[in-house]
């Protein structure tokens, strides 16, 4: 099957691939899998705390080309955006951009599921974090 | 001339359960397998000559099916309507998933050239070896409730549910641990023997 130009640019030149410190208050991990192809997919994200945008992200996939280049867009895309844009993200904005076809959309869902994963995690550290400086 | 039938249960006489008894399973194989030997056929008419045919290639088919405990589960879902390989990342443990992203990393190594992955490998390999096995054993409490239950009846359906999320677990466990081998001894070929049947 013919990846587009633009899954196969992100295949061979993966923007933000990395990590980052797992145990920040202000990273936000999100680790996904698709049992079916044996995909697994983590996505992290650093957010300022103050303004709530999102400074930095990283990713690291292992899987398949649509797999790379869903993720690898998605980091593109969240840095600047604050957390709540980021959760409007679609896997449907995924594909139409890549070009997915129908056999690779589950490419798109894992990647949009990997955001929501990663947001999540940095949302209940913060509310254990001020949970913590209100028992204080 | 009797109707061949498709479904495996009812060619080899069988219940529609999912344990079953192979010692026997292997008796009506050896059995049917002579009553439709190509042999016996050849001065018969072509039409029974054609269901002779059709009969030994559902022989073959039910016999590799339904002997094996995972396909027969695969096989037993998919007549009962559940399709298997429908499953979102939610369905998967997300300890499985850490354990798959690390062993990513090791593999990634290793295939780089860093031979110091290798026992870190091996010891993983065993990890999934065994996660593999409490995936079995989850198996066989599962198909013990199916063939008890009442058929198509909640419980029944319940089961199904949970074989089905189990044999997907098992499916990624067991991709996992082809990957390892192939990383670990790249020159052995991993093809599964051929069985000859007949």
């Amino acid at each position: 099957m013919a990846y587009s130009d633009k899954v196969l640019d992100h295949y061979n030149h993966p923007r933000n691939v990395g990590s980052l410190d797992k145990s920040s208050a202000d990273v936000g991990t999100g680790m996904v899998g698709a049992p079916e192809c044996g995909d697994v997919m983590k996505l992290q994200v650093k957010v300022n705390p103050q303004t709530g945008v999102i400074e930095d992200a990283k990713f690291k996939t292992f899987g398949c080309g649509s797999a790379i280049a869903s993720s690898s867009l998605a980091t593109e895309w969240l840095k600047g955006k604050t957390v709540d844009q980021a959760l409007e993200i679609k896997n449907t904005d995924i594909v139409n951009e890549l070009s997915l076809p129908p056999v690779k959309i589950h490419c798109s869902v894992l990647a949009e599921d990997a955001i929501k994963a990663a947001i999540s995690d940095y949302k209940n550290k913060q509310t254990a974090r001020s949970a913590e400086a209100v028992a204080v | 001339m009797p109707i061949i039938a498709k479904n495996f249960y009812d060619f080899f006489g069988l219940e529609r359960k999912l344990g079953i008894d192979t010692a026997d399973l292997q008796k009506r194989f050896y059995e049917l397998s002579r009553r439709w030997h190509p042999d016996r056929f050849t001065r018969k008419s072509a039409a029974e000559q054609a269901d002779a045919l059709d009969a030994t290639a559902v022989l073959n088919d039910g016999y590799r099916t339904l002997r094996d405990p995972v396909k027969r589960a695969e096989y037993l879902l998919t007549e009962e309507g559940f399709p298997i390989g429908e499953q979102r990342s939610k369905d998967v443990p997300p300890e499985l998933l850490e354990e798959v992203f690390e062993l990513n990393m090791m593999l990634e190594e290793l295939r780089g050239g860093d031979e110091s992955a290798r026992p870190q490998l091996e010891s993983a390999k065993q990890t999934f070896i065994d996660l593999r096995s409490g995936v079995d054993r989850d198996l066989e409490r599962l198909f013990t409730t199916y063939d008890a239950a009442e058929p198509a009846s909640e419980t029944a359906r319940q089961a199904l549910h949970e074989i089905r999320g189990a044999l997907n677990r098992r499916r990624y466990i067991e991709n996992l641990i082809r990957d390892v081998d192939r990383a670990l001894n790249p020159a052995i070929a991993t093809e599964e023997p051929v069985e000859n049947l007949l």
